[in-house]
């Protein structure tokens, strides 16, 4: 991938998009290959991965403390970045309530803000916006745009054919073999 | 291991615990209704038996009631202690691994949930030592919360291996369930042991140096130093097994 490239990679259910994707960050070892990353990543994978019995700010501070945000100077970074999330993808009225109590699509916004919170060089994201309402998929588009802009590479599994023009490349994923489309 | 890591994690693992209303009111429920079935159904009658861990020449004579509400008291609070680690090391482990994938290491995760699950032992041993007051009082009471506080060490320790061992939650409560049962809630118990036909393999099950400990220092006035001893290796040899499973489930491929 080059800088500030957004590649998409679409398949059938099955053919092992997720794989891949969990092959790239490392949470599955490659049988041959290997993966090269230069600079930082997030990651946001297509279950929901988040705390359910904390709240929306607790599991900011959490993965805050993962990237090593809150212990960063200005300390008030973080706090910046995570106020930006909260306002782009309009659930700031949540940042005080438990995650468990919260609905789908708002569950689906904390899960991809965790992985943009630290401003990563590479974005991998796994059909973010299954279950974003139609204003907040505009939203995150405007936003992916933006992240580009200022050089982020970003990788996306997707399911919609609407969002095909919007792609760099699309890749094909098929009986194990990755093909331009 | 970074410290301010490893607070962090102590911080919400607590906040996470603390929100679990279901374990919570079995905390304060189950050892209500060990210490109450037990008083309700046992008698005065005066029970004699010898305790493994002292000497053999020993003969303890007890009443039954009192005996079997101590050693109740120890299987309660390893019951409790084992299903809250596994509760914590099981729930949320996708997210536990997504936290290493940006930056967490496994050992400052499971270091966090063992601080606080320690501390959940030290609560749930002194109130059912507590509870225990009100029905009789022990020789040496400190002791005997001691004993309590080893065997939820030992207990936890059981808990984390069977819950970084198995994926799913039925099983592992089925594991501890059953070791429990048989352990803590029978062979332990010294009537039982004394006539048991083979009491080496009761030594080696986790509840021995737990359950000595406690009934030794509940009706004697001998030490229990050997029965700490045995309980700190013990639960150090479950943890040890315990974090190497973790630490291998829980492992990320950094890319180059």
């Amino acid at each position: 991938m080059r800088q500030g490239e957004l590649v998409g990679v679409v398949g059938e259910n099955g053919t092992g998009k997720s794989t891949l994707l969990k092959i790239l960050v490392g949470l599955l070892e490659p049988t041959t290959g290997q993966v090269e990353l230069r600079g930082s990543f997030g990651y946001c994978p297509q279950e929901m991965v988040i705390f359910e019995s904390l709240t929306v700010r607790e599991n900011f501070r959490y993965f805050a403390a993962a990237y090593g945000l809150d212990r960063t100077e200005p300390s008030t970074s973080y706090e910046d970045a995570k106020n930006d999330l909260l306002r782009r993808f309009h659930f700031h009225e949540y940042e005080d309530r438990l995650v468990s109590e919260l609905s789908g699509g708002t569950k689906q916004k904390l899960n991809v803000s965790l992985a943009l919170l630290h401003s990563p060089d590479v974005l991998i994201l796994d059909e973010p916006y299954s279950g974003f309402d139609w204003e907040t998929y505009l939203h995150f588009w405007e936003y992916a745009d933006e992240l580009r802009s200022r050089g982020t590479s970003i990788l996306i599994v997707t399911h919609f054919v609407i969002d095909r023009s919007k792609f760099d490349r699309l890749f094909a994923l098929a009986d194990g073999v990755f093909r331009c489309a | 291991m970074r410290v301010g890591y490893v607070k962090t994690s102590c911080v919400m693992t607590a906040k996470e615990l603390g929100r679990n209303r279901f374990a919570l009111v079995l905390l304060v429920v189950i050892p209500m209704l060990f210490f109450t079935l037990v008083s309700l159904t046992t008698s005065e009658h005066p029970v004699a038996f010898r305790l493994a861990s002292v000497s053999e020449d020993t003969i303890v004579q007890v009443s039954a009631r009192n005996e079997s509400l101590l050693f109740i008291g120890v299987a309660a609070v390893g019951l409790l202690s084992s299903f809250l680690a596994l509760n914590l090391i099981q729930r949320n482990a996708a997210v536990n691994r997504r936290l290493i994938l940006c930056g967490f290491r496994s050992s400052e995760l499971i270091l966090a949930k063992l601080s606080v699950l320690l501390l959940a032992v030290l609560v749930i041993s002194l109130y059912v030592g507590l509870l225990l007051l009100v029905f009789f009082r022990p020789e040496h009471f400190v002791n005997v919360v001691l004993g309590f506080v080893l065997a939820g060490f030992v207990h936890l320790c059981y808990g984390l291996l069977v819950g970084t061992t198995v994926k799913r939650e039925l099983e592992g409560i089925l594991l501890i369930v059953l070791l429990v049962n048989i352990d803590a809630g029978w062979l332990q118990n010294p009537v039982y042991y004394a006539e048991a036909q083979n009491k080496l393999l009761i030594r080696w099950l986790p509840a021995y140096f737990p359950s000595q400990a406690s009934i030794v220092s509940a009706f004697t006035d001998h030490s229990i130093f050997s029965s700490f001893i045995g309980s700190v290796a013990y639960g150090a040899l479950l943890l040890i097994a315990a974090l190497l499973i973790y630490w291998w489930r829980m492992r990320v491929v950094r890319p180059r």
